[in-house]
């Protein structure tokens, strides 16, 4: 397990682990990279820099989460990169997987039920996930912004604990899918493109780990702790 | 089971000796860390056998060792200096002394890793399902709540939880939608029984 600091070079991140890439595009930091450090090219981008070793480390190994450090990042730096990365799902992983999808089913030749079944099952997966998405983005991102910038809690009746986490339950159909796939569907399509449907589907499965991850444990704790401060406050004054 | 191994000593020296030895052993990179405290990052792993070689005079927080036990097999090896006074420090189930002789330190290893095989216990998760099983799937896809399943088959609604609970552990599938596809896929159900609109 390596865990990477601000003195190792942006380039041995990527050669240590290409899955960082879209990762570390979601900074704004591209390829080219010379002998610069993750330090460096932090600095020239204008980027925290323990922030952003804290997301490549924890996603580059599942088992490292250093909870305290995350957890004393701002809530807006958090905001802003969980929003980049939901768009980054909706405007390139998702149509990709799709598109994927599609060429598997452009390949089967007789009995594609059960890969049609498959597939209205992956369509009604991403309405959920897209739906999933566009409630954070437009009411509980800025509803925690606001919260952070008046201090004020509103509505006792509409707080973080209100919104409805559904995390567990994309993530449990992401995962059905893959076993569905891997384990019972008869293979009468094109492996090759299989594979590479696979292969994004897996991706994304990690990606979206990490992400809910981030999520759950260090956005939604902040803020859970953050409102209970502000109730006791407000119970005192 | 995946294995993870960490080395924990403040003298670098050690723990990179340490680490350079124990290589040929372990085929993942070992973590070394400076301080017991820094292991609270790593409370996340799962299913695995954790080797923790640590300096005998520290102490893993409570938290964290219990979070890994919980989901682990977990080996603590204890490091003794050469000038390791006996006092105070915690009983290790194994030890590892800095004067070991390469064949008692390959000894340890297999030590550690034979304990770990013996208490793991294996949860059979191939196996088709049973007969009731099936039972169950095909009234889940048609979207039947426990209760109404429990009435239909004449069971108990503990016994429909149970079977649940071993249907999703049997083939890894948890939702609903999921196990409906895998009843129409394998022809337990057809799908003019369902609305696939709703169900799926």
């Amino acid at each position: 397990m390596k865990i990477f600091n601000k003195d190792d070079k942006m380039s041995s991140l990527v050669t240590g682990n290409y899955n960082l890439l879209p990762v570390i595009n979601r900074f704004g930091i591209h390829l080219g990279f010379k002998e610069k450090t993750i330090g460096e090219l932090c600095e020239e981008q204008k980027i925290h820099t323990d922030f952003f070793l804290a997301i490549v480390n924890t996603y580059n190994d599942e088992s490292y989460f250093p909870h305290s450090e995350l957890l004393s990042f701002s809530p807006f730096l958090i905001i802003d990169y969980l929003m980049t990365t939901h768009q980054y799902y909706i405007n390139y992983v998702l149509p990709k997987i799709e598109s994927l999808l599609n060429q598997v089913l452009l390949t089967c030749e007789k009995d594609c039920s059960s890969l049609k079944m498959i597939s209205s099952f992956y369509q009604k997966y991403k309405i959920e996930l897209l739906l999933h998405f566009k409630q954070e983005d437009e009411k509980v991102f800025p509803y925690i912004k606001e919260l952070y910038r008046t201090k004020v809690i509103k509505d006792p009746g509409n707080t973080l604990a209100v919104f409805e986490n559904e995390h567990t339950n994309v993530e449990v159909k992401l995962g059905d899918l893959r076993n569905l796939i891997i384990k019972y569907l008869e293979p009468n399509y094109d492996c090759n493109a299989m594979n590479e449907f696979l292969f994004a589907l897996f991706q994304f499965e990690k990606d979206i780990y990490d992400h809910a991850r981030i999520e759950d444990k260090i956005l939604n704790v902040q803020v859970l702790k953050f409102e209970k401060q502000l109730k006791k406050l407000k119970g005192i004054g | 089971m995946e294995e993870n191994v960490f080395i924990i000593h403040p003298s670098e020296i050690i723990r990179k000796g340490l680490a350079w030895i124990l290589q040929e052993y372990f085929s993942m990179e070992i973590t070394q860390l400076a301080v017991a405290s820094d292991l609270s990052s790593f409370s996340e792993i799962m299913n695995s056998l954790i080797i923790i070689i640590m300096d005998a005079d520290s102490q893993i927080p409570d938290e964290t060792a219990k979070k890994l036990r919980k989901n682990n097999h977990l080996s603590i090896v204890g490091f003794f200096g050469h000038d390791h006074k006996d006092g105070n420090c915690p009983h290790y189930e194994f030890e590892l002394q800095e004067r070991f002789t390469a064949l008692q330190i390959q000894q340890l290893i297999q030590l550690v890793r034979k304990s770990a095989t013996k208490q793991k216990t294996f949860t059979s998760t191939n196996g088709d399902l049973t007969v009731r099983e099936k039972d169950v799937i095909r009234l889940i896809a048609m979207g039947l709540a426990n209760k109404e399943i429990a009435d239909r088959l004449n069971i108990s609604i503990h016994t429909v939880i149970s079977h649940r609970k071993n249907i999703t552990e049997k083939l890894n599938i948890k939702s609903i939608s999921g196990l409906t596809v895998y009843a129409i896929m394998n022809s337990l159900l057809d799908i003019k029984d369902i609305n696939p609109e709703e169900l799926i």
